[in-house]
């Protein structure tokens, strides 16, 4: 039995109806990027062994961060507003918070390779990636390094070569990149995106769901010009109505997000969106289902 | 509100947000008997429940009743005059 099947039916024993889904999710994925999340899993078990953690534990953590996005998918369709309202207050609920940082890191983890949406964004991610290979990358930054599964593929895309940067503002999260990817090539740095303040430019930056975790999108994405190259671009992914602990910005369409990107002064290269559920566009508007956003964009001359 | 005034008024807003007039509720009904009752539809069958009962559930109870009845006695105990 594969480590995502394993994982599967661990669910089904705790919550039937969204264990199902998720093996039809996992049945719908191809086998090239079912080989990646073995991988991934593969990677996570051994972090788990290394910080005395089970599987169970990361299933247990995924449970509850799937009710816990229930719950504030409730608020925003109840309210039409995220709960969480300010950084000072996405600080306090998660990431000053050691424990709910640590669940919500498992759970998320998991959820990669779990949720089709997720392996779309990925793939996306390759394509776009790969599209830089040959075209002389030497810096990159990822702003907001998660699980560091995103970094460590770019690092097998563009090669030893580049040098690479990997930011955060939780020390969580940057132990547990550091635990995934399989580098000595990267530069881990502790900071606020807004006081950081390199000597180097970079030629490519990845920002992978981290603009709806900020009050102010268009800051933060503008900010990202003082830290391109001339003709250096950003890979941005973001979603539209995904209520969760610590998102802030709310963006309730794909338009939204244009706009942001388009105030902040950048330009679209290319893009692509997913529904998190597979419906239709009428229902997906109906019930307000999230929408995973990703685009290439570089500064507008 | 008495248990079965609750579920009366679980079965017209069932409707209503599923979008589905068969639809009728006993105590035993779980999502696996009415198809349109998804994880989906649960978030706005539960905001709907919120709004007209005048109640707030926490995240356990969201996806914590084994089944309808459960629901509705949970809502008449919040709601005894």
């Amino acid at each position: 039995m594969s480590i995502l099947e394993k994982i599967v039916t661990q669910i089904e024993g705790i919550d039937v109806r969204h264990g199902i889904k998720m093996r039809t999710n996992i049945e719908s994925i191809d086998p090239a990027m079912r080989e990646k999340g073995e991988q991934f899993l593969e990677k996570y078990l051994k972090f788990c062994k290394e910080h005395n953690k089970t599987l169970d534990y990361g299933v247990e953590s995924y449970i509850w961060m799937i009710n816990m996005m229930m719950y504030e998918q409730v608020q925003l369709v109840s309210t039409g507003e995220y709960s969480c309202k300010s950084f000072a207050d996405a600080n306090e609920r998660v990431y000053n918070n050691p424990e709910v940082m640590e669940k919500y890191m498992h759970g998320l983890m998991l959820s990669q390779f779990l949720w089709k949406h997720h392996c779309d964004v990925f793939d996306f991610f390759l394509t776009s990636i790969a599209s830089f290979k040959g075209k002389n990358v030497k810096s990159y930054l990822e702003i907001g390094g998660g699980h560091g599964l995103f970094l460590s593929e770019a690092i097998d895309i563009l090669g030893s070569t580049v040098k690479y940067d990997c930011l955060d503002i939780s020390n969580t999260s940057l132990e547990i990149a550091k635990g995934f990817i399989d580098s000595n090539n990267v530069n881990y740095i502790h900071s606020n995106i807004f006081d950081y303040k390199p000597e180097v430019k970079y030629d490519l930056i990845t920002m992978g769901e981290v603009i709806e975790h900020v009050e102010d999108p268009v800051s933060l994405i503008n900010s990202l010009i003082g830290l391109l190259n001339p003709d250096g671009q950003a890979f941005i992914t973001t979603p539209t109505n995904a209520g969760t602990l610590d998102h802030i910005y709310l963006f309730r369409n794909k338009q939204e997000i244009l706009d942001v990107i388009d105030r902040a002064g950048f330009e679209v290269v290319s893009d692509f969106d997913v529904y998190s559920e597979d419906v239709t566009f009428e229902k997906a508007e109906k019930y307000k289902v999230p929408m995973m956003y990703a685009a290439l964009i570089k500064p507008k001359k | 509100m008495e248990y079965q005034e609750v579920i009366k008024e679980f079965n017209r807003l069932f409707i209503d947000v599923l979008d589905n007039e068969e639809i009728v509720l006993k105590e035993e009904t779980t999502a696996n008997d009415i198809e349109e009752w998804d994880s989906l539809t649960h978030i706005h069958l539960i905001v709907e429940i919120e709004k007209f009962f005048k109640i707030k559930f926490t995240a356990a109870e969201i996806e914590g009743f084994a089944n309808v009845g459960a629901m509705c006695k949970f809502v008449a105990s919040k709601t005894e005059a």
